[in-house]
């Protein structure tokens, strides 16, 4: 079974022979950068860059499956209007600006938003990752979902206050972002994506209260996913346990879960279902600054909790060690072979 | 005419309830009952929004609902702080607060923001994006007992540590707080801080322990 056969059975439901392990969010891990002489912010905008990192993580670092469209959340919310910071080779993209902090009126999808930004530069990197791993592994295309999107046009605080005070701005800025979302989603289908991330951290319950997602959020996700031609997959951070049954009652095929989460209740509410879970081997205390044993030790338990993907809870933080992350894939190996 | 109690309490339950006009009318009644601002502002308004912070910690309160409820408290301060006698608004300490470089999260940092100013401390808020060596040269300007550094992700909080080793070369008194979704007691002690809090509602007590250690 090829790692893309084997990713794509698992997605569907169907056996597979083991559990695909990946990131199915981001990986600009530094020390990447440098085995594979590719390093950001070059490889945040041009396309060549891009894809020999993302290529990197399926090489270098085991991953079964490929990121495409760079290493942040703020591709759309670019093309929309946010002007972004500086990024350096340990620093993402941030957002910098919100162009509708005064005012949503003038906010529409403009009929040019994937000529926008780095749209361009991600169909170049969709077609180089075809060319060279597009028959072996699965290529997925990312990027911010509607709320965390709209928290970047009308900003966060504004957004936040306004799901209790000004419920139609809330639901005009979602409307845009959503159509937005859906060209964006099947622009990567249509450029040889075989699954699409969404992270939406700013409706997770850290800061929204879960009636306000049900509200807002859900029927946001649910457009998107009905107006889309292939499978997504919704990465919220934090403690979503109050989410995730919403979360996959909104046609989704995944979620990506962090350690905070319950995850024998997350699994079992995927998959009572029919979504699949992504997760959770902790970014921060584990990939980032544990041990080499401490990863092996939570990717195996994660395993044997029956996660349907072994990946990172969370993005990868900039300067986690390689060795930590190969722990991943050494688990995942060594799970299967003694089971 | 209500017992104080009965009016501390109003003002209480209208900031929990994230009663704007409740708050406004509470603290116009609270003084003409005749009853001291400062203990309106502690008794009544603080506690409504210690409240409100346990609230916010047990996740019955999200974010939208603790913003609410610090403008009703912001509100009923416009009323009974011009009431405050002299000496009565002196400040407990001077805190330097900012979001670290590359960051722009800025929700948790202004909730911390909130609860020490309820508490008495003045801030210093240097928003977000805060460059590494700007904390060092406000913390030496403001002449500041404590700085807070917040990080939201995993991607920017190392940047932290920077300004920790920075900041200790430069100002050795200073007590230095972490905060942000991904900061946990092995990362305080990786980075060399001197504390953190869990969440906005800890950090009163956060900041306190941090400045007895520094007179112990």
């Amino acid at each position: 079974m090829t790692p893309k056969e084997r990713f794509l059975k698992r997605l569907s439901g169907q056996e597979a022979d083991m559990t695909p392990v990946g990131c199915t969010t981001a990986y600009g891990v530094v020390e990447l950068m440098r085995k594979c002489g590719y390093e950001r912010p070059l490889a945040d905008t041009d396309p060549v860059a891009m894809a020999q990192l993302a290529l990197a993580g399926h090489a270098v670092a085991g991953f079964d499956w490929i990121k495409a469209m760079g290493w942040d959340i703020t591709s759309v919310s670019q093309a929309l209007g946010c002007s972004l910071g500086e990024p350096a080779i340990d620093l993402q993209y941030c957002i910098a600006s919100h162009p509708f902090e005064q005012g949503v009126d003038d906010l529409e999808c403009p009929g040019d938003l994937l000529s926008r930004g780095r749209f361009p530069a991600y169909k170049e990197q969709f077609r180089i990752l075809r060319e060279v791993a597009g028959n072996s592994a699965v290529i997925f295309g990312m990027s911010e979902g509607p709320f965390t999107c709209a928290a970047n046009l009308v900003g966060t605080t504004k957004l936040l206050r306004a799901t209790m005070k000004e419920p139609k701005l809330v639901k005009k800025t979602l409307e845009v972002t959503a159509e937005a979302l859906i060209k964006v989603v099947n622009f990567a289908f249509s450029n040889g994506a075989d699954y699409f991330c969404m992270a939406d951290p700013t409706s997770g319950c850290d800061l929204l209260n879960p009636k306000a997602w049900a509200t807002f959020v859900a029927p946001a996700v649910k457009r998107i996913v009905e107006n889309v031609s292939g499978p997504v997959v919704l990465h919220i951070c934090g403690n979503t346990d109050k989410i995730i049954p919403m979360m996959c009652e909104t046609g989704i095929a995944g979620i990506s879960i962090e350690e905070k989460v319950d995850l024998k209740q997350a699994l079992e509410a995927a998959h009572s279902r029919g979504v699949r879970v992504f997760g959770n081997v902790s970014a921060k205390s584990t990939l980032f600054i544990g041990t080499p044993e401490d990863c092996y030790k939570e990717a195996w338990a994660a395993l044997e909790a029956g996660v349907d993907f072994l990946a990172p809870g969370c993005g990868l933080a900039p300067n986690s060690p390689l060795e930590n992350i190969l722990q991943l894939r050494r688990a995942r190996d060594e799970f299967f072979r003694t089971a | 005419m209500p017992s104080i109690e009965e009016s501390l309490k109003r003002l209480h339950d209208a900031v929990v309830a994230f009663d704007e006009d409740g708050t406004v009318l509470a603290a116009q009644d609270y003084l003409d009952e005749g009853h001291e601002a400062l203990e309106g502002i502690m008794r009544g308004l603080a506690a409504g929004m210690n409240t409100v912070g346990q609230l916010f910690k047990s996740q019955e309160y999200y974010v939208p609902e603790v913003l609410l409820c610090a403008e009703a408290m912001q509100a009923g301060l416009r009323v009974l702080t011009p009431h405050l006698r002299a000496g009565q608004s002196e400040s407990r300490g001077k805190i330097v607060l900012g979001t670290i470089q590359g960051d722009v999260h800025d929700i948790g940092k202004n909730l911390v923001k909130l609860m020490l100013e309820i508490a008495g401390f003045t801030v210093y808020d240097l928003g977000v994006n805060v460059a590494h060596q700007t904390f060092v040269d406000e913390a030496a300007r403001t002449g500041a007992d404590v700085v807070g550094i917040s990080a939201m992700m995993t991607t920017t909080m190392m940047g932290m540590k920077k300004v920790i080793q920075i900041l200790r070369e430069a100002r050795p008194e200073v007590r230095i707080l972490i905060g942000g979704a991904p900061v946990t007691a092995e990362i305080v002690k990786m980075f060399k801080a001197d504390g953190y809090a869990q969440s906005a509602a800890d950090v009163v007590d956060a900041v306190e322990r941090v400045l007895a250690r520094e007179t112990a």
